[in-house]
């Protein structure tokens, strides 16, 4: 049964992985993190990620049509951004108490394979908290 | 004192005056805060683990103090749940037990917490982030008042705008509640409630009640006369004059 640090580890086995965090949105904190940060520091990285996953999560122009229920949780899947050399990935956990989490996975641009980890790593989110 | 006990790898309890901090060769393994909702409350919240549970598994495990990897062993949460939960609720109750004390900080050298181990956080990280998360609800609004005081709602309508979570708190704000009030009803970290009220109170949706003014002595208040009988007892009498 993975926890924080397994799957943390089985997110740095996807091809490209440079580093990878679970970051608490509505504090920034990292709780926990593998590999590098860019700068090389996890806790600047994760306090910058969770500010970008919190605007995604709190505005409703990024929400689902309106009728589907969402109430209390993040109504957003993943955020994507890419640049010249490199992909992060921020994929929110869904869980079954009062959070506000997600992870967070920083790919190499030219090993990285973007669409095999997006789904790599909303598998990763769901067995984290279900087991 | 804190970077002492990690320093000589200490086991105990650590006693102040918002909260209680329980440390196991010098790493911190467990916090609890009267200001913030315990792990039993958080996972109680959606029906994760109800209070049965909790009574089941403590009296399997709580005498070995292995409560928590009971709950995994047999299958009532997932490992990975339990160490986002605890380690969100430490950092929490850490929040309020490092603030400022106006009593003496007291060491229990042996005490265990029943919990047993999750994920031990080092002294010097937790220190780290109390700081920051300090400067984090500085840098939303710089008055705490809505930390502890009472909370009311103001009169400006809260528009379309307010993120859910936040809806949340508001719909919590009643006049009476204060911070660790809400978090308590919501089952929410308190800190991630502290965070909120200070976004609503910049946005001029929230602010701490004021305080009570004591009661004017009843002589006082009482009318000498009734100032609408008055008046009708005037235009009576003027209608009459007629």
């Amino acid at each position: 049964m993975p926890g924080i640090d397994e799957c943390l580890l089985e997110a740095m086995t996807l091809p490209g992985a440079r580093g990878a965090a679970v970051v608490d949105w509505t504090s920034g904190l990292a709780l926990g993190t593998v590999g590098d940060a860019p700068g090389g520091d996890h806790e600047t990285t994760a306090a910058e990620a969770a500010e970008l996953a919190r605007l995604a999560a709190e505005h409703r122009a990024f929400a689902p049509a309106a009728g589907s229920d969402w109430s209390e949780e993040t109504p957003v899947e993943d955020l994507i951004i890419s640049n010249r050399d490199s992909y992060h990935l921020l994929r929110f956990v869904r869980t079954t108490f009062d959070s506000s989490v997600f992870l967070h996975l920083w790919l190499a641009r030219s090993e990285g394979n973007l669409a095999l980890a997006r789904i790599r790593l909303g598998e990763m989110a769901g067995r984290l908290v279900l087991g | 004192m804190l970077s002492r006990l990690a320093a000589e790898r200490a086991t105990g309890v650590l006693l102040r005056e918002r909260g209680t901090l329980y440390l196991a060769d010098g790493e911190v393994v467990h916090a609890e805060s009267p200001a913030t909702p315990g792990l039993d409350v958080l996972f109680a919240a959606r029906g994760v683990l109800d209070a049965e549970a909790w009574r089941e598994a403590v009296a399997a495990a709580g005498a070995r103090r292995r409560v928590g990897r009971f709950l995994v062993d047999s299958g009532r949460i997932s490992k990975g749940a339990l160490e986002l939960c605890h380690l969100g609720s430490l950092y929490d109750a850490a929040y309020f037990a490092l603030g400022p004390s106006s009593t003496p900080t007291r060491f229990r050298y042996g005490a265990a917490h029943w919990l047993g181990p999750v994920r031990p956080v080092p002294v010097a990280a937790l220190e780290r982030e109390t700081v920051r998360r300090r400067e984090l609800l500085h840098r939303i609004w710089p008055d705490p008042a809505t930390d502890t005081a009472p909370l009311m709602r103001s009169r400006l309508a809260a528009g379309p705008s307010v993120p859910l979570r936040q809806e949340a708190v508001l719909g919590r704000v009643d006049g009476v509640r204060t911070a660790a009030d809400v978090s308590l009803a919501l089952g929410r970290p308190a800190f991630h409630t502290l965070v909120d009220l200070r976004r609503l109170a910049a946005a001029g949706l929230v602010t701490a009640a004021p305080a009570q003014p004591p009661p004017v002595p009843s002589v006082l208040t009482q009318p000498s006369d009734d100032p609408d009988v008055a008046l009708l007892r005037r235009l009576r009498d003027a209608l009459e004059a007629l």
